[in-house]
């Protein structure tokens, strides 16, 4: 599988390490959020069977951390953005 | 008291197959930067103004008469040059006046050139990357993976390249590079 880095260009999955949904990025605020959205956010996950948004890290590369839109019943990436754009465009500093 | 004496992880190796030359550089030394989050534009004018280098982009490396500049990502780069090693990251450090965080990466690294003609070739075999003209023209750079061992490509001119990986491996990699050799000469 190749992932189309957006700033390096297409680059073996083997340079790459998977960490899961891209809701993880999501984490709500540890000291305001009551133990029903903390319990959510760490062990309920959507099983989607079509295209999913996932976290992988470019360890063998620029150690960046990307999103990828992968369909999870053919493998299509469709989209690739660095995770540190979204996280801007949610309105975080980084 | 003991007297120790620095020597190269591969003992200063040098050695030619055919018209390929590969050589270990010891001469190398090496010191990461990291640009600060929130001060780059800083960061990239000292940048300028010390080392006489623009910050390329990503993928790429800038070259002058002494030093290298590899940009490896969006905040980080990898400055290679001849010098001391001993001394290499704290002249850094003062010429760019703080304005980047750095590293002595010296010791942990092993760097091999290897040139000649059908260089690529012998590439072809050990990087996963497209190495052709059109994607990874001269002053390309990039870390990747060869033989399962992390590695940083550098193309220094048409038919050069320098390799680098870890100097505790270092032994493993020259073996992969002469395997590699191997097949095609």
């Amino acid at each position: 599988m190749i992932i189309n880095h957006p700033l390096l260009g297409p680059r073996d999955a083997a340079e790459f390490v998977y960490l899961g949904d891209a809701s993880l990025m999501d984490r709500p605020d540890g000291m305001t959020a009551s133990d029903e959205e903390m319990h959510d956010y760490m062990y309920l996950r959507d099983n989607p069977a079509g295209e999913h948004r996932e976290l992988w890290y470019h360890e063998q590369g620029d150690r960046s951390w990307l999103v990828v839109t992968r369909n999870t019943l053919t493998h299509e990436i469709t989209m690739v953005e660095l995770a540190r754009d979204v996280a801007r465009s949610r309105g975080r500093s980084k | 008291m003991a007297s120790l004496t620095p020597a190269p992880p591969l003992g200063g190796y040098d050695m030619t197959f055919g018209e390929l030359r590969l050589r270990e550089c010891s001469e190398l030394a090496l010191v990461s930067l990291a640009l600060p989050l929130g001060d780059e534009a800083a960061a990239k004018k000292a940048i300028k103004s010390s080392l006489k280098l623009d910050l390329p982009a990503p993928g790429m490396s800038a070259v002058n008469d002494t030093h290298r500049l590899i940009r490896m990502g969006p905040d980080q780069a990898m400055l290679i040059f001849a010098d001391d090693a001993a001394l290499a990251e704290p002249a850094v450090q003062t010429a760019l006046k703080g304005a980047c965080y750095t590293t002595n990466q010296t010791d942990a690294w092993v760097a091999l050139s290897l040139a000649g003609p059908g260089v690529r070739d012998v590439l072809e075999r050990l990087c996963p990357l497209d190495l052709h003209d059109a994607t990874f023209p001269v002053d390309a750079a990039a870390r990747t993976v060869m033989e399962h061992m992390g590695a940083m490509i550098v193309r220094e001119e048409q038919d050069g390249f320098v390799l680098l990986s870890a100097s505790s491996s270092a032994g493993s990699f020259l073996h992969a590079v002469e395997t590699s050799i191997g097949y095609v000469t």
